[in-house]
């Protein structure tokens, strides 16, 4: 007992006091959500009500369009989760395995224009989009396929890191050996290549979707109607108005749009920490 | 056999496809034509072309790969990226948004002023055989007369009709506007001059009403200059996007144009101390943010691997929760702190039992920052301190035990400095992305408090990237050409410091 004390007390401590840290805001939020007074404050530790008013207003009030903005950020975070990892695969694949002039050159110009702040090009977006209206309405300002180009804009070189690790994973033998059956670079792509990567593939796929998703000051800028926001823009829009009296919708909308996120991220946490030593950075 | 087909069936699949993206292209490259978008129709021109050229004949492997990439970042980063670079060499800032033709055209409109008569007539808009015109009465008078671009035809008052006050409201071959038309009357009818008489001419006040005005400003276009007809004073081009008196710089026309000033933006940093004085503030805040940051973040993240690097009873539970706050969306949880931190029903009072103004006092704010990002950045840091941890060789350890060492030196001797050699790469990538996190900063404090008095728009918690955004996009003055020249800085901060990690770890030798 006293070497327990000794020796394991102290992580325990440690232990505890932090998640204490880590949950408070959570169990804050929670307790909002089930709470009817509209404000993110602490009244008691233990709730003294259970309401589901926040979460009926959610899916009942017709000027709180909350399934469509959840729609909406699946359908944006999806499409750009596939195209980008389809996209970014193709470029690390070559990068990887094949030879040609200025490979080198073409990786560090990637990474150096990578470097660049996306926020601080933002105006610029702005204009090219703004012009693009113009002339095709569909996919320019304000458009939900104009926000899904942007994204993309950077799916070359977002994941380049995590992809590139992978590529190299998957050994060089198997696609020489189907060069040496006649196989063309693309076909050794397609064929080979894509269905041996496929399981990590999806876990760069997912991770993209958790960034697509988290992503705030585009969608902002672009998805300007009520109906084409995304979760993160609708909700902060809902507190920003009036300050203290949404805070209960707010709190049941971030929950449930932070479960499916949180339980994809546990799940792939094994990867993720290996991504992060890799490069990529978040927080 | 089935090789054959198989390659054939893919070969016909490839040229549909690649055929349909190029078609969509092409047409749109043909619209933008229409609307005169010239470089987004000559990009999308070459981006068919490389199509072709890359799927449909084996000029290059790689390029198979890249291609779509490649478009997708030259339209949507390397294009923005070039334009803010254009950008911090124009004098590019709200009042000098336009182009110089515009400006001209605008200075003409603008450049009238009502004529020593005083005349004002009650107007109504509408058509005379389909182009714009007006129905005007002076009450008084009484005297009417409808008025195109090329005629005033006087009528008499027994042919129309007039409502209570006396105004005109029909007459014969006008056509009153529609409601609906009504809407785009805008365009059609503001600016435009209306015949009076040989001199002057009638302009618009609103939808209601119109004076009678001259000209006053003339534009020269041999000299390049304007010509105040009353006066005589000439505005001449001031080289820096605005036509200006020559003895009188601060007496500008509006609006001006955007002008190329080349480093003017840059060199304002450097000597306006109205620009530097502020900027030097920000930067300094920025340092010490990204620092104390990435100082926090790891000292929780080490304490909490080092306290758990043993399996004790419930590590796996303790873990799950402690992942939690990295696996939120980031969105919401800024959000939810920031509601945390309000001073009246602010859960962070009510636990501590004040009543602290934390948005509203620097000091606090600041603290208020770097906490909620210790919350939002710790578990990172956590998971691969834990990682490194168990990438050292527990011989060194066991075998400094042996010489005799306390665990207190092993940590600091040995654990520590690998940790740090390990990490330092990470330590520096966090820095740089911390020096950017515009997301905390505009959605926790908005980059507040700000002493509003001065009219000064930096913030006490505004680091570069925020301040330079709201410099861009802020409620006053808007500057895009001196945002785009710090956006510039920043970047050639930032890239150093990345570089420099990248060089440290390594990781570029993996291309090579």
């Amino acid at each position: 007992m006293n070497k327990w004390l000794r020796q394991d007390l102290w992580r325990h401590v440690v232990g505890i006091s932090i998640c204490l840290f880590a949950l408070f805001p959570l169990y804050l939020v929670i307790i909002s959500s089930f709470s009817s007074s509209g404000s993110l404050q602490l009244s008691s530790f233990i709730p003294r009500e259970i309401s589901f008013a926040n979460y009926s207003k959610l899916f009942n009030d017709p000027t709180i369009p909350y399934l469509t903005w959840v729609k909406n950020s699946l359908l944006i975070a999806g499409s750009v989760a596939v195209l980008s990892v389809m996209i970014g695969t193709a470029s690390a694949f070559a990068f990887s395995r094949l030879k040609f002039k200025g490979r080198k050159f073409g990786i560090q110009l990637l990474l150096l224009v990578q470097m660049f702040p996306a926020i601080l090009a933002i105006s610029a977006v702005y204009v090219i989009m703004e012009r693009v209206y113009n002339f095709a309405p569909g996919i320019g300002l304000g458009t939900q396929p104009g926000l899904l180009l942007v994204y993309l804009g950077g799916a070359m070189g977002v994941n380049i890191w995590l992809l590139k690790g992978f590529v190299d994973s998957i050994p060089a033998e198997l696609d020489e050996a189907a060069k040496i059956d006649g196989a063309s670079e693309v076909q050794t792509f397609w064929l080979i290549f894509v269905p041996l990567a496929s399981p990590v593939l999806a876990v760069v796929a997912l991770l993209s979707f958790i960034g697509t998703f988290n992503e705030f000051i585009l969608a902002r800028l672009f998805l300007v109607d009520m109906e084409s926001r995304t979760v993160a823009v609708g909700l902060q829009q809902f507190i920003g108005g009036q300050y203290s009296q949404n805070w209960g919708p707010f709190a049941a909308g971030s929950i449930l749009a932070s479960i499916p996120i949180v339980i994809i991220f546990l799940s792939l946490q094994k990867y993720i920490v290996s991504g992060l030593t890799a490069g990529s950075v978040k927080g | 056999m089935s090789y054959l087909i198989r390659g054939k069936i893919a070969l016909f699949i490839k040229v549909i496809v690649v055929t349909l993206f190029a078609s969509v292209l092409l047409l749109l490259a043909q619209s933008a034509f229409a609307q005169k978008e010239y470089v987004i129709a000559t990009f999308l021109l070459i981006a068919v072309l490389l199509l072709g050229l890359t799927y449909l004949t084996k000029i290059s492997v790689p390029l198979k790969f890249f291609i779509p990439g490649i478009l997708l970042l030259t339209a949507f980063v390397v294009g923005p990226i070039l334009y803010t670079v254009a950008m911090s060499g124009f004098n590019y800032k709200t009042g000098n948004i336009i182009s110089k033709e515009e400006a001209i055209v605008q200075i003409k409109v603008r450049g009238i002023e009502p004529a020593p008569s005083g005349l004002t007539f009650d107007i109504k808009l509408g058509t005379v055989e389909g182009k714009p015109a007006i129905l005007a009465s002076d009450i008084n008078t009484p005297e009417y007369f409808i008025s195109t671009l090329e005629e005033r035809i006087p009528l008499v008052a027994s042919s129309l009709t007039l409502n209570e006050y006396g105004v005109a409201v029909e007459a014969p071959n006008f056509t009153p506007l529609t409601d609906s038309e009504f809407s785009t009357a805008d365009k059609l009818f503001t600016g435009t001059r209306f015949t009076f008489d040989d001199q002057y001419f009638i302009a618009l006040e609103g939808f209601e009403a119109g004076v009678v005005s001259q000209q006053i400003l003339e534009f020269v276009p041999e000299a390049d200059h304007f010509k105040n007809l009353v006066t005589g004073a000439i505005y001449t081009d001031n080289g820096r996007g605005n036509y200006a008196l020559a003895d009188d710089k601060s007496a500008i026309l509006e609006p001006g144009w955007r002008a190329p000033i080349w480093f003017e933006n840059y060199s304002n940093i450097v000597t306006d101390s109205r620009v530097r004085g502020p900027l030097i503030r920000v930067f300094i805040w920025t340092v010490v943010f990204a620092l104390l940051t990435v100082l926090t973040t790891f000292a929780l993240g080490l304490l909490l691997a080092l306290a758990l690097n043993k399996p004790i009873r419930g590590r796996r539970i303790y873990r799950s929760i402690l992942v939690l706050p990295y696996a939120m969306p980031s969105v919401m949880s800024i959000l939810i702190w920031g509601g945390m931190f309000n001073t009246e029903f602010g859960a962070i009072n009510t636990l501590l039992g004040t009543d602290i103004a934390w948005f509203s006092d620097p000091n606090f704010a600041r603290t208020a920052v770097i906490l909620v990002n210790l919350w939002l950045g710790f578990p990172y840091f956590y998971l691969i301190s834990s990682g490194s941890l168990q990438a050292i060789p527990s011989e060194l350890m066991e075998a400094a035990a042996i010489d005799g060492a306390n665990p207190r030196q092993i940590f600091r001797k040995i654990t520590l400095p690998l940790l740090l050699q390990i990490l330092s790469p990470l330590l520096i990538a966090s820095f740089a992305y911390n020096f950017n996190n515009f997301n905390l900063i505009y959605l926790l404090t908005g980059g507040g408090p700000r002493n509003e008095l001065d009219g000064e728009i930096a913030g006490a918690t505004d680091i570069l990237i925020s301040y330079t955004y709201k410099i861009a996009f802020g409620t006053g003055t808007q500057d895009l050409g001196l945002a785009s020249a710090i956006s510039l800085i920043i970047f050639l901060l930032v890239a150093s410091i990345s570089l420099y990690s990248l060089r440290k770890s390594k990781v570029l030798e993996t291309f090579a």
